[in-house]
């Protein structure tokens, strides 16, 4: 089985998982945000797209030093807000557990990477609050909002070489 | 008169989410529930006005789990309608595509969704904890077949390669032969899948199942084929509606599919296997036989058993198409001649069974109306026959091991909720 580095072996390239839907409404907004992302941060980071499976989540992040994963939650926030989460050894807050829209949610994945081994050097996610998840609709204009701050945010953090270590922040 | 509720707020393992409602009175099931919503019925109004050639893309985004039978769907249907035929090696590589859907998506059923009923696990995570070599297996073999995904899909969720009339690109021999050795890995995995599964508990149940399923002369059908019950019907996809009827349900966002006249039947492993296991492979068939399963199976629980026989036959099948493979001339085929609009319909075998598409063309490829039954959408009404069944078994259970089992027998089907529904909730109700 591959080594997982540890959370301060942090080199090489980080790599940035947009989660979500692109046809079903606020649940695009992890793929608005890489796809943003993309021309800002060039070869600083690795920038992919999923469905946010749990284990398509753990073949992506086995092994590698830093993770930024961004998706659409449902935890109560204002529409448009939005979270940056540390994951370390615990459990995903239960604000964005269960919130995700997708079958073995990103709650699931942190917790089977966990047991198995399978987690990355370094883990953040960020949850931008969501309003609807229609077939077909476009995003909320406040889910737009937070897609550019979270797009910004990201590619001031991938510009330096560590991330910032706060554990966790709401705008 | 005594009434007893039995509620499923949320279920859980199952892709997506939906509930369940189920009503006892007097000692007797006066009704069973399973609500689920639909969005294939939102994608159907989404298709409109969209081009033939768009279909394929968008529908593939229904479902994470099987985006590969949504394409397949598509395509087929479309190519019906412009009257493209696509043989050869493209066939041969939608084949190999399709393996690698049964077995991506059956591996995550067996070990991380199904598996923890038979050893009382509430999830895959905490059975990992203790059985850490169990999941492993599960994920190294749906990490197989996320690599044929891949390379035939380009991403291994929502595939961007498939078009109407064969691929985008096709891979090179060599580019294909790297799967060998995960497929040969996997193959073995395989196996081993099915002794363990022979070894679980199994709880007692018989179901008198109509089984339909896609059949074809020379193949165990996954893209290709008319479509067949166990009880006579034989219909191209074309014909469909002359077998089976779709009705509107007042508890359920999705529409429940039933046999003219109403009466329910089952897509799935199960019915494939009942209905086209004389086609295995010798492997997969002298496997099946070691283990003891029957050639028809009718107890529900018994269906991880058929899901490991057919992820070993998608490995077998598999190896033998990258034996075969010469890369075609041509990525795929453009229809020919001048088009004047009409109908399209095509069904496959999706993971969790028949999925049938329809649409209905402009002159100038425009989709003017899509028809998209999910596999789910068939089974419901089985499926709350499954749990009546069940229930009225085990009346002196208390409330939370009926609970508990009802949601095994809805898992038992693998109900894809999230392409037949979206957020799932069980509620048993009694006095």
């Amino acid at each position: 089985m591959t080594e997982v580095p540890s959370e301060r072996s942090g080199s090489g390239t980080p790599l940035v998982i947009g989660v979500g839907n692109e046809v079903r409404g606020d649940d695009a907004a992890g793929l608005q945000v890489t796809r943003e992302l993309r021309p800002l941060v060039g070869d600083r980071a690795r920038v992919v797209d999923c469905s946010g499976s749990a284990t398509e989540l753990l073949d992506l992040w086995e092994g590698q030093a830093r993770v930024y994963l961004v998706d659409a939650v449902r935890s109560g926030g204002a529409p448009g807000t939005w979270c940056r989460v540390l994951v370390r050894d615990q459990p995903l807050p239960s604000s964005l557990a269960g919130t995700s829209t997708h079958g073995l949610s990103i709650a699931s994945a942190v917790a089977l990477g966990q047991t198995l081994g399978r987690m990355p050097g370094q883990l953040v996610v960020f949850g931008i609050e969501a309003v609807q998840f229609d077939p077909g609709a476009d995003l909320s204009p406040e889910v737009r909002g937070g897609v550019r701050e979270v797009t910004q945010a990201l590619a001031e953090e991938l510009g330096r070489p560590t991330p910032a270590t706060t554990s966790r922040e709401r705008r | 008169m005594t009434e007893r509720t039995i509620a499923v707020d949320y279920l859980t393992r199952v892709e997506g989410e939906g509930s369940l409602h189920v009503k006892l009175e007097d000692g007797r099931v006066e009704h069973v529930e399973l609500r689920i919503f639909e969005p294939p019925r939102f994608f159907e109004a989404f298709l409109r006005g969209r081009m033939y050639t768009e279909a394929p893309d968008i529908t593939a985004r229904i479902c994470g789990i099987c985006p590969v039978a949504y394409q397949m769907s598509a395509v087929h249907a479309m190519e019906q309608a412009y009257g493209i035929s696509v043989g050869g090696a493209l066939r041969e590589l939608r084949r190999l595509f399709y393996c690698g859907e049964w077995i991506e998506s059956h591996a995550l059923h067996v070990y991380l969704l199904h598996t923890p009923d038979f050893l009382g696990y509430p999830d895959a995570v905490r059975m990992a904890k203790d059985d850490p070599e169990t999941v492993k297996r599960g994920l190294a073999l749906k990490k197989a077949g996320n690599a044929v995904m891949q390379m035939l899909g380009g991403r291994e969720i929502h595939p961007i390669n498939v078009r109407v009339g064969g691929f985008y690109r096709v891979p090179s021999r060599e580019e294909l032969e790297s799967l060998r050795p995960t497929l040969e890995s996997a193959l073995e995995i395989a196996e081993e899948t099915v002794h363990f599964a022979a070894g679980l508990p199994f709880p007692d149940a018989e179901e008198d199942y109509e089984f339909v399923a896609l059949q074809h002369p020379e193949e165990y059908a996954m893209n290709e084929g008319e479509i067949v019950s166990s009880r006579g019907v034989r219909v191209s996809a074309s014909r469909f509606d002359e077998a089976f009827e779709r009705a509107p349900v007042a508890y359920t966002h999705a529409l429940q599919s039933v046999r003219k006249g109403g009466t329910p039947y089952l897509v799935g492993a199960l019915a494939r296997y009942a209905l086209n296991g004389s086609q295995l492979s010798p492997r997969a068939k002298s496997i099946a036989r070691e283990v003891g399963l029957e050639p028809v199976v009718r107890n529900p629980f018994r269906s991880i058993l058929v899901r490991s026989i057919e992820m070993v036959y998608a490995c077998e099948e598999a190896l033998r198409l990258l034996s075969v493979y010469r890369p075609p001339e041509t990525a795929w085929v453009e229809p020919t001649g001048e088009f004047h609009g009409g109908v399209g319909a095509a069904a496959t075998e999706a993971p969790r069974g028949l999925l049938f598409h329809r649409y209905q063309l402009a002159s100038d490829g425009r989709i003017e109306a899509a028809e998209i039954i999910a596999p789910t959408a068939q089974n419901q009404k089985r499926i709350e026959e499954d749990v009546r069944h069940v229930v009225e078994r085990s009346l002196a259970l208390d409330d939370a091991h009926l609970t508990a089992l009802c949601e095994r027998a809805i898992r038992n089907h693998d109900p894809c909720i999230s392409c037949a529904t979206h957020f799932l909730k069980l509620e048993v109700e009694r006095a």
